[in-house]
């Protein structure tokens, strides 16, 4: 009779709500991945298929020196991209977060709609303002400030742009929450007690709109990794990220078995940092928004 | 009356808020503003500004192709939101108060969508299907969006989840609300902003969606952007560029008018407050 | 037990959403044997007139799907990954037809049905009994002659430190490397190692005059560059772009060949509407209807019938005025060797 009642108190909600995100979770996500942990011990066949017998020559081809370099470029560029985007996006928050909700609501609504647009479109448009005979060119012709057209196409400057413009609002919607939440009351204290405003930022303020940062930080950091498409339209497609590697073994060179392993070294380098991170900050779950 | 030197300094501040928003706002938009300008490019696809034409709009509306690639990635979006959406939101909620066997590891697996590269789990996710006999379309291109939807979504309701939230709970269901009473009328009302700003969120990456797109399409219908994605080989056509300008033109048209209604209805309210 | 209800609703849906689709999977499954009604192609975008293709419709009393790839590799991919049963004719090219064939994931073609497929010219038909040829492209070098440090007269010219940041190029290990190795001396589809090796650094030179892979008409038009190693067919947008007196001239080789490649249909194995698929190739390569498709889509052609009947324009185009058209090599199945392109392709993009 007790048991029965606490199936009804405790596991049927539980199984209710937990449910179908965790039999998504397992169908659509842990499915998938085993398949791919799987095939990054397989080897790859004459055709570009998968062969069915176990070997380790992927994870033997990693260790060559070119995916090391590859993968501190890749981190080196993504954290750049992750320091400049929480620089820019926090006091764009904290302005956001302090003006009255209606405002605040209609602010990060308009952040939001140019990415309703394609993407692929907004960076083809820096290319066109860009490029040799483009506006800005022009213009700089004739305001007289350079005699021949200046190369703003295809530099490391571009990209960056590229990619703080297409991460940025992933940094400012957490930021702007944890902001928001941040009681007014405890800033009046803080003030009221005689601290300085730039005391009460970094021993109040900073610390309490922590985590909004760290997800900021996981949400701007991982998928700029993987940005490939901004590096091969900004970048001329010189430059090669993890990424635009991992996007190669499944596509044009057709190796899904080195594809997979780079695919699980990814996961394992990204899993470290979170876990690093999260006992360094003693965070236990990751806010966003 | 003479502003207070406090007074004076929050105004500053005020200021130097504003012009740095507007700058924000300013390279945001930017690539928009180009890509309205170019719509209007007499070129057959855009590599310079070639001179002024309007013949690009005409040429939309009898490209069904275009059209329909449009209307099918809004079906899209909008269904991935709501199912998303829904799934996330009780998902949210039963993670953070069951304690259950294997949820951390659900908690972890929330991850991985976020971490992996969006080709590999589109690969994986490719091969499963076709082993298990899923023909490809819009409901495998459905259930790939929602698999990177939901962990966003999930993550950012469980952001609003607060703690004193469960007492809440706990006080209706004491006076006699059913659980389903208290999830509509208590919980929900307390994290709806986290919901919406899941909703927003979902609908953004699904319809900008380009690499889970690509590799789950079926042959009769195409996303917007993976027909974008797939003009990579010649150019962009204008006619693309004209299409955007219009979706943001109902964009910002709709948010006028949303807002106008918006305060019409508060001042009638107001109005039958006063009578 | 509202709750319960909920979720069996949400998994409901889900099923809903499998089953929904399997269905539609059986529906086409059963209409196999009466004449097809529905054809699926999956190819390159902006290269079929979409006039021709309504005429199809409207003489077979079908509609035709088509969905398009953004690179070669898609095809492969959904080919590979078991999806070439969604398409009833997929665009590939002939570099990848041995693979195709040999991995089973392409049906033979019976050209029986197909008649118009002897107005293809056949000396350079490879995997004859698998595929159709389409339309096909040189992969050769244009420059513009006024802004141009150099005049281009070999591949060994595009190493000519003069040209540090002036050449767009078109990406791809297989693509990149035969330009190399023909610029050494060696076979273009060398599997030697030393050999793709020396390639290799011949590459890094080339690579740092590079200023973009891809994107090789607009960078050419909009004076970014002023060398490209681009398709024919690129080539002639970029020149009708420019207009009559523009200065984009082609490489005039003396002795290195250039690389031929075509695109064409196979019809995967297990598509399920192959009556129809015969019919659109018998369509596509009938003189008249190929000379209509080359007015709007000026790439080079096979169909030797059809360029004859192509209209004045097409046949005087600038883009495809070159005389060493005969001095061809093609891209071949390298086997094992893949494995050094690729690690090398990725060597020389990771840099230093």
């Amino acid at each position: 009779m007790i048991q029965r009642n606490s199936f009804k108190r405790k596991t049927l909600p539980a199984l209710a709500m937990a449910g179908p995100v965790s039999i998504w979770m397992i169908l659509f996500v842990t499915l998938p991945m085993l398949y791919i942990i799987y095939i990054s011990f397989m080897s790859r066949g004459v055709f570009g298929d998968v062969v069915y017998t176990f070997s380790l020559d992927s994870y033997n081809t990693l260790l060559d020196s070119t995916y090391f370099k590859v993968i501190v470029k890749s981190i080196k560029a993504a954290s750049l991209t992750t320091l400049l985007c929480l620089l820019i996006g926090y006091p764009f928050a904290y302005y956001i977060a302090n003006k009255p909700k209606e405002v605040a609501s209609k602010l990060i609504m308009l952040i939001m709609i140019p990415f309703w647009t394609n993407s692929l479109m907004r960076l083809n448009s820096w290319l066109l303002l860009f490029q040799t005979s483009g506006p800005i060119n022009k213009f700089l012709l004739f305001t007289g400030v350079t005699d021949t057209p200046l190369n703003f196409v295809y530099t490391n400057g571009l990209v960056m742009v590229g990619l703080i413009t297409s991460m940025l609002p992933f940094a400012v919607l957490p930021m702007y929450s944890s902001i928001e939440k941040l009681s007014k009351s405890l800033l009046e204290a803080s003030a009221d007690l005689g601290a300085s405003k730039r005391t009460t930022f970094f021993k109040i303020t900073l610390p309490l709109t922590f985590p909004g940062i760290f997800s900021s930080i996981i949400l701007v950091f991982i998928p700029s990794l993987g940005m490939y498409y901004v590096t091969d339209m900004l970048g001329g497609g010189k430059v090669l990220y993890i990424g635009n590697i991992i996007k190669n073994q499944f596509g044009a060179i057709r190796n899904w078995p080195l594809g997979a392993a780079l695919s699980v070294l990814l996961i394992l380098i990204t899993g470290l940092l979170i876990f690093i991170y999260t006992r360094f900050a003693k965070i236990e779950d990751m806010e966003v928004v | 009356m003479s502003l207070s030197k406090l007074q004076k300094r929050k105004r500053f501040g005020e200021l130097i808020g504003m012009i740095y928003s507007i700058a924000i706002y300013t390279v945001l938009y930017i690539p928009v503003l180009v890509m309205m300008i170019f719509s209007f490019n007499d070129q057959r696809y855009n590599y310079y500004w070639n001179g002024f034409t309007t013949e690009w709009y005409s040429k939309l509306f009898s490209n069904s192709t275009v059209i329909g690639s449009l209307w099918y990635s809004i079906i899209i979006a909008v269904l991935a939101t709501v199912i998303s959406v829904t799934i996330a939101t009780i998902g949210a909620l039963g993670l953070r108060k069951y304690e259950f066997r294997g949820r951390k590891f659900i908690n972890n697996m929330l991850f991985i969508p976020i971490i992996v590269p969006e080709i590999v789990l589109a690969v994986a996710l490719l091969i499963i299907f076709m082993k298990v006999g899923l023909a490809l379309g819009m409901g495998s291109i459905l259930l790939g969006h929602c698999t990177f939807c939901i962990p966003y979504a999930v993550v950012t309701i469980k952001g609003r989840i607060s703690g004193d939230g469960y007492s809440l709970e706990e006080a209706s269901m004491d006076l006699g609300a059913s659980r389903i009473q208290t999830f509509f009328n208590v919980t929900l009302p307390s994290i709806m902003p986290g919901v919406m700003s899941a909703a927003f969120l979902s609908f953004t990456l699904s319809i900008d969606d380009v690499v889970m797109s690509n590799m789950l399409a079926g042959a009769k219908n195409s996303t917007l952007p993976v027909l974008i994605l797939s003009m990579n080989k010649s150019g962009i056509t204008p006619d693309i560029n004209a299409l955007t300008t219009i979706m943001i033109l109902v964009i910002v048209i709709a948010m006028i008018l949303n807002n106008k209604i918006k305060n019409a209805l508060s001042k009638r309210k107001k109005a039958e407050g006063i009578l | 037990m509202k709750k319960t209800m909920s979720i069996l609703l949400t998994m409901i849906l889900i099923m809903g959403l499998f089953t929904g689709c399997t269905g539609t999977n059986a529906n086409s499954e059963s209409d196999k044997a009466a004449s097809s009604t529905e054809l699926n192609i999956y190819m390159w975008q902006q290269y079929i007139s979409d006039d021709l293709i309504a005429k199809f419709e409207e003489e077979n009393n079908a509609k035709v799907n088509l969905s398009y790839m953004s690179d070669n590799a898609d095809a492969i991919t959904k080919l590979t990954a078991g999806g070439g049963q969604e398409y009833d004719l997929i665009m590939t090219c002939d570099a990848y037809m041995e693979s195709l064939v040999d991995g089973g994931y392409v049906e033979k073609i019976n050209f029986e049905n197909i008649p118009n497929a002897s107005n293809i010219n056949d000396s350079y038909w490879t995997a004859k009994e698998y595929c159709v040829p389409y339309l096909m492209n040189y992969i050769y070098i244009i420059y513009n002659k006024d802004t141009s440090p150099v005049e281009i007269k070999s591949y060994n010219d595009l190493i000519n430190p003069a040209l540090k940041g002036q050449i767009a190029s078109i990406d791809g290990a297989r693509n990149l490397f035969p330009i190399a190795l023909v610029a050494l001396g060696y076979d273009p589809n060398s599997v030697n190692e030393s050999e793709i090796a020396e390639a290799y650094e011949w590459l890094v030179k080339y690579n740092d005059n590079v200023v973009a892979y891809g994107n090789a008409e607009q960078n050419l038009t909009n004076g970014t560059a002023s060398v490209a190693f681009t398709y024919d067919g690129n080539a002639s947008w970029a020149m009708s772009e420019l207009g009559k007196d523009n200065n984009l001239v082609i490489a005039d080789f003396e002795n290195d060949p250039v690389q031929l490649g075509f695109d064409l249909y196979v019809i995967p194995k297990g598509a399920k509407h192959v009556d129809l698929a015969e019919k659109f190739l018998n369509y596509i390569t009938d003189p008249e209807v190929m000379a209509a498709n080359l007015v709007e889509y000026p790439y080079s052609c096979p169909n030797d019938v059809a360029v004859q009947a192509a209209s004045e324009a097409y046949r005087n185009d600038p883009a495809r005025d070159f005389d060493y058209k005969q001095n061809v090599f093609f891209q071949e199945d390298v086997g094992e060797a893949i494995t050094i392109y690729n690690d090398y392709y990725q060597k020389l993009k990771v840099g230093e």
